[in-house]
């Protein structure tokens, strides 16, 4: 029997403590374990994005990620965004104002990537849209989600 | 036993309600504008929650006790299975069942037309992905796992994997009967004579590849049992009524004792149609024998293996036309690559067969379409349903008619192209005016600067610019052999404080049919969206509305919910009427208040008006159903009126080419689109920024790579979809007509959106580089193979040195023609 | 859903973790993982134990002594892509870094995990290769350095010994005079792609337009990826012209041994890196 990892680590601004079996991936740690669903399986192959989390700062892909390798980590997932429960990040309400939202599976993954850009204060639209390739999108066609981020980088960044 | 006179009344009934319907509509004001939502950018009802992370999707749902379902499925594509071994899975850790053919309750039979398909195969596998049997677990890992351990004795046999080898009289036969399923066909005036009139003619065979869908959410579905005699399905899907059918038959229920509810969609496409049927009946099977629920998710790779994909077409083309440019015959015969099953292909062939010549005028026509089994991928519906794949030959046939006759590709088509005086489609219906084909033709000619462009090939640097063109005819809602399916239901419910609940049968998938229904009720109802809720759909608390496809949606749903608010205001309208002392006829809705026509200072709130329906306890509730008319159609000669009406487009697209590497950068896209009339800014846009993207993973980078009938790649990493590095600059030009059938006169835009992108960035690829290229896709090995010796490089592949040659290489390429 | 692992160490210093490779030689070391999961996922690899090498502090990009450049095998390739040193004296290095899957992906990737899974289309080595890179090593018992050309075998095989692990690449400073670098990376899209053909060259310019400490290496285009020695043969010092470009074109086909995939078929790869190669000679020419 696989003997289970125990890991420690701040998410979404709170200490958590889990134990998981060793092949657990962030992905599902963060879904199964800490129940919050908005990080999403789209390919399990760290192709499309949709699993995208903040992992000490940088996005990543959380379904090549093991949970082992992140004791001591801080993770930030889409609910975590805005910094409090309920709140939304800069990136989250131009999108929403844009209109960059359709079947919205994609739409967690595009919203970290896209406040990390915006937090990055990257304004160059060509270089905002190659940091935004590794988030896959079928519905939108990008340009709404562009247009998003161009508006949050206009807009400032996060309020208090 | 009712007798005739009771049915003639009731068929009048009927007939009386649909045209009711329509005048409803009209009714509500299609020439109005200025107040309400239509047609405005209010946010999208669903957005928030999608953006926040807190939608759940089938993956994000489950049920204490629930189990996880793992498919078993044949990695071979033609076979006979002599048995399947289920004891090692059985005998696996943490499994609960594992089902076979025999497990079956019901009928072991899910094709949503041809009764050609089995769920668990019995004793042929004819695809890869065929299912063998159904596993139920305590994880999803050890349900996999034990999938991976059913046995399959199989004897492999012979299989065809091309579909006009397969209509050779000695080709494997896929099923008892031979390949050839159906042929449809276009016949008008006589060809040969006509062919020798002709100054051109081109003859082509295009080769057209299919598309996986590539939706980010992989299939899914919960299945959760009520005993044995009833079963609630939850799925990612297009059409629950679809799946409510092919679950009762498997599990021989009656149809009302399924309830199958629509969870948000992680998009569609066409290819959660019919597919979404078989994992649902997996599921629920599984359900019923373990009396759990059961949650059965894809993995990537098994979905784009075996679920349905755009069909490859092989498309064979000989048109003429005079001297002076103006078409005279059009000989067409198609191959669609069904694969093993027929699903909905020959639907898929039917939009084909009469969407082959495009919105042109052609005197003799002679359309041939051939549904053909073989043991490649399943063929299904996927935006556009058989028209890209014709309208990509047609309009490269458009093109190279153009060049031979030394005329620009937008002036020959000019000279072709249907209008108000030349309005008689390739099957003899008169379109209604206005005819806005060559309305989008001019305006987005003009706006993509096409003179000055298509002038000359302009090079910058290793890349060389090109710019092409294509037009689309589209058939809204369903085929005249779908006419059966082409209905809606809806129903609207006033609550007492005034807030709106509005349920129907269509589903949102990413497109905005939820904000298309949320406006069009608000619209009518005069009140602010904030207060319509529309709430996913559910087989139980609407008739069964056809399948969300054919951009039906917001048409078929809001004629419906026009229907619903039109009956609702002859119980509201005389309320209304005495809290303002006036007459039931002068009350207006506007703004959230109900006022008197003409005096818009006296006025109550609607919700004031729904408090005083809920005291005196009059009906909140109101039933809609619309029904697209009837029309004459001979499917033996394709003569008639297959749709009820069309969309036009025109896209033109301005590609870079970068010859020596084969690499192509679609530079910008103009799109002029005849949607009737907009519902919603934002999601119009969406839909014409979505539709032309995957056109453009269609065109330049989405390959099937098939060997054998399998799929080598089936991942994202190397089935090449566009990301936002990607994007082309988008320039929709909406036109918005006078008349059309629709809610407020809006016709639909979901694969209008996509069906030129493939065609026009072909045309500006072949400008870009004079040759012509008759496949799809344009993948870089295909570009620099059609640039043969003509390639600077060319010698290095002869393997030898030509010596001393012309040191400036690229001017080898010669310039493209005119 | 779980991946099939048994066991995941977790050492907290370099020693312990070649220790527990010398005593568990099967266990799978892991940095990123941006391989790794998706081989194990797919069942193309199978590790009942993984080192986890997070916390070994192998992670950098120091100055030595000599002027050589050492980049830690855990070091990112995003960090290298962005790194003001790399970007300078090793463009192509940075350049390839920078087009290792997309973002995400290069906030996780490493040098070493790229050098270690050894796909012929690898992105970095090809610039690696140009830059005359060595590698470092270390077993519990040992350290020793290669030049990198001699650590890859084969598709997915390397000259690692059991028990071993990457340290570091070292970069000796790049030659003086005017030198011109480049890579280039072909494929169906710009970005998050599997090379179809890499090529990296590295020249000095001398007088009359020569070149002299000439180059190239590709990806994708043999089962490692490879230096084209003929072809740097035919043009180190040559005259320039048309035929000197005609004859190295003529010699890398012979250096490169591609095959048909899914990706694209051989002709195409030999064509393509004839264009890469004209397109750095032209660059040169610049």
């Amino acid at each position: 029997m696989a003997e289970r990892v125990r890991i420690t680590l701040t998410l979404n601004g709170r200490q958590r403590t889990f134990e998981v079996p060793p092949g657990r991936r962030l992905l599902d740690l963060l879904r199964d374990d800490a129940g919050l669903i908005g990080t999403k399986e789209g390919c399990g192959a760290g192709e499309c994005g949709a699993c995208m989390v903040l992992l000490d700062g940088e996005p990543v892909t959380s379904c090549l990620v093991l949970a082992a390798s992140c004791d001591g980590a801080t993770v930030v997932t889409v609910e975590g965004l805005g910094g409090a429960p309920g709140a939304l990040h800069p990136f989250q309400r131009a999108l929403l104002a844009a209109g960059g939202v359709q079947c919205g599976f994609c739409t967690p993954g595009i919203a970290v990537t896209g406040s990390s850009i915006v937090d990055r204060n990257e304004r160059d639209p060509a270089e905002q849209a190659r940091l935004l390739a590794g988030n896959l999108c079928r519905c939108t066609g990008y340009t709404k989600v562009l247009e998003a981020l161009a508006a949050a980088q206009e807009a400032g960044h996060a309020e208090p | 036993m009712p007798n005739r006179e009771q049915h003639r009344r009731a068929g009048a009934a009927a007939a009386a309600t649909h045209g009711r319907a329509k005048d409803r509509q009209s009714g509500f004001g299609a020439g109005e504008r200025g107040h309400g939502p239509l047609g405005g950018r209010h946010p999208r009802p669903d957005a928030a929650a999608k953006v926040a992370g807190s939608a759940r999707y089938v993956a994000d749902l489950a049920l204490p006790g629930m189990l996880h379902a793992a498919v078993a499925v044949a990695r071979v594509a033609s076979a006979r299975v002599r048995s399947v071994d289920l004891e090692a899975a059985r005998a696996a850790s943490d499994v609960e069942a594992v089902l076979g053919a025999a497990d079956v309750v019901g009928e072991n039979s899910i094709g949503v037309v041809f009764p050609d398909q089995q769920l668990l195969v019995t004793d042929r596998v004819r695809m890869v992905g065929d299912r063998l049997a159904l596993v139920a677990a305590r994880t999803p890992e050890a349900a996999w796992a034990a999938a991976a351990l059913v046995g399959a004795d199989v004897e492999e046999l012979p299989g065809v994997h091309d579909p006009v080898a397969a209509v050779a009289a000695d080709a494997p036969a896929v099923h008892e009967g031979g390949n050839l399923l159906r042929t449809f066909l276009v016949r008008r005036g006589a060809v040969r004579p006509a062919a020798r009139r002709a100054a051109v003619v081109v003859e082509a065979e295009y080769r057209v590849g299919g598309q996986e869908h590539a939706y980010l959410e992989p299939q899914g579905c919960l299945a959760i049992p009520e005993g044995r005699e009833r079963v609630v399905i939850v799925a990612s899907c297009q059409c629950p009524f679809y799946i409510q059918q092919g679950v009762a038959r498997v599990l021989g229920l009656p149809l009302a004792a399924v309830r199958v509810e629509q969870a948000p969609t992680g998009g569609g496409f066409g290819g959660k149609e019919d597919y979404p049927t078989e994992l649902a009946a997996c599921a629920a099977l599984l359900a019923w024998h373990t009396s759990r629920p059961v949650r059965l998710i894809y993995p990537r790779e098994l979905d784009m293996q075996a679920s349905s994909k755009r069909h490859a077409v092989i498309v064979r083309h000989r048109w003429g036309a005079d001297r002076d440019g103006h078409l005279l015959f059009a000989e067409v015969e198609s191959f669609y690559d069904a694969g093993a099953y027929a699903g909905l292909s020959t639907v898929v062939a039917e939009r084909g067969n009469v969407s082959a010549i495009g919105p042109y005028s052609v005197p003799s026509i002679d359309v041939r379409t051939h549904v053909v089994y073989t043991n490649n991928l399943f063929g299904g519906a996927f935006r556009g349903f058989g028209a890209p794949q014709v309208t990509f030959a047609a309009e490269a046939t458009m093109d190279a008619l153009a060049s031979r006759l030394g005329l620009d590709p937008i002036e020959f088509r000019r000279r072709n192209v249907l209008d108000e005086h030349r309005r008689t489609t390739c099957t003899g219906q008169r379109l209604r005016p206005p005819v806005l084909a060559r309305e989008c033709l001019e305006r987005a000619a003009a706006a993509a600067g096409w003179t000055k462009r298509r002038g000359a090939v302009t090079v910058d640097g290793h890349w060389r610019q090109g710019i092409g063109v294509a037009l689309v005819q589209y058939g809204c809602n369903l085929h005249h052999g779908g006419q059966r399916l082409d209905r809606s239901s809806a129903v609207v419910i006033l609550q007492p404080d005034g807030s709106v609940i509005v349920r129907v049968g269509l589903t949102e998938m990413g497109q905005g049919n939820l904000v298309a229904c949320q406006t069009i009720a608000a619209q009518a109802l005069g009140v602010d969206p904030s207060v319509v809720q529309v709430w996913q759909p559910d087989t139980t608390t609407v008739a069964d509305s056809g399948p969300t496809v054919a951009s039906r949606g917001a048409h078929m749903s809001g004629l419906a919910i026009l229907d619903a608010v039109w009956r609702l205001r002859r119980r509201l309208d005389p309320v209304a009427a005495e809290l303002l002392a006036c007459a039931s006829a002068e009350v207006e809705l506007r703004g959230g208040f109900a006022s008197v026509r003409g005096k818009p200072r006296r006025r109550v709130s609607v919700a004031q008006v729904a408090a005083e329906m809920a005291a005196r306890r009059i009906e909140p509730i109101s039933n809609g159903f619309t029904r697209s008319s009837i029309r004459r159609f001979d499917p033996s000669t394709g003569r008639g009126a297959p749709y009820e009406f069309y969309a036009m487009a025109c896209h033109i697209a301005r590609v870079a080419v970068d010859a020596e590497l084969g690499l192509v950068r679609l530079e910008e896209v103009t799109a002029a689109h005849d949607v009737g009339r907009i519902i919603h800014r934002d999601a119009l846009e969406g839909q014409i920024q979505g539709g032309v993207v995957q056109g453009m993973g269609w065109a330049i980078s989405e390959r099937l790579a098939l060997e054998s009938g399998r799929l080598l790649n089936p991942s994202f990493t190397d089935y090449v979809i566009p990301t936002a590095a990607d994007v082309p600059h988008v320039t929709a030009i909406i036109i918005e007509g006078e008349t059309a059938a629709g809610p407020y006169g809006a016709k639909g835009v979901g694969e209008p959106s996509l069906i030129p992108t493939a065609a026009a960035v072909r045309n500006a690829v072949c400008h870009a580089l004079g040759v012509e290229i008759n496949e799809l896709p344009l993948t870089p090995p295909v570009l620099v193979a059609a640039l043969g010796q003509r390639h600077p490089l060319a010698w290095v592949l002869a393997g030898s040195d030509p010596g001393a040659g012309t040191p400036e290489t690229s001017a080898a390429l010669t310039p493209a023609q005119r | 859903m779980d991946l099939a692992v048994e066991q995941v160490l977790r050492p907290r210093d370099l020693d312990e973790a070649l220790d527990l490779l010398a005593a568990q030689p099967e266990a799978r070391p892991l940095a990123g993982g941006t391989d790794l999961v998706v081989q194990l996922r797919a069942g193309r690899s199978r590790a009942a134990v993984l080192i986890n090498l997070g916390a070994l502090g192998l992670a950098g990009i120091d100055d030595r002594p000599d002027g050589a450049l050492a980049i830690g095998a855990g070091t990112t390739m995003a960090a290298i892509a962005c790194d003001p040193r790399i970007r300078t004296r090793h463009p192509a290095l940075a350049a390839a870094a920078g087009l290792v899957g997309a973002w995400p992906i290069q906030c996780r990737a490493t040098l070493g995990g790229n050098l270690a899974n050894a796909s012929p289309a690898a992105d970095t080595v090809p610039a690696l290769l140009v830059a005359d890179a060595r590698i470092e090593l270390a077993t519990s018992g040992a350290r020793r350095q290669l030049p990198l050309d001699q650590f890859f075998r084969g598709p997915g095989a390397t000259a690692l010994d059991r028990g071993e692990l990457i340290l570091s690449i070292v970069l000796p400073p790049p030659p003086s005079g005017r030198v011109v670098e480049r890579f280039a990376k072909v494929g169906p899209r710009p970005q998050q792609i599997i090379a179809v053909v890499s090529l990296a060259g590295r020249a000095v310019v001398v007088s009359g337009g020569r070149l002299t400490e000439v180059r190239l290496a590709l990806g994708a285009v043999a089962p490692t990826p490879v230096r084209a020695r003929r072809a740097e043969a035919v043009l180190e010092r040559a005259t320039p012209g048309p035929g000197t470009h005609r004859a190295a074109i003529t010699a890398i086909q012979a250096d490169i041994a591609p095959i048909d995939d899914v990706r694209a078929p051989a002709r195409y790869r030999r064509l393509a890196a004839a264009v890469l190669l004209e397109r750095f000679l032209e660059a040169c020419r610049g």
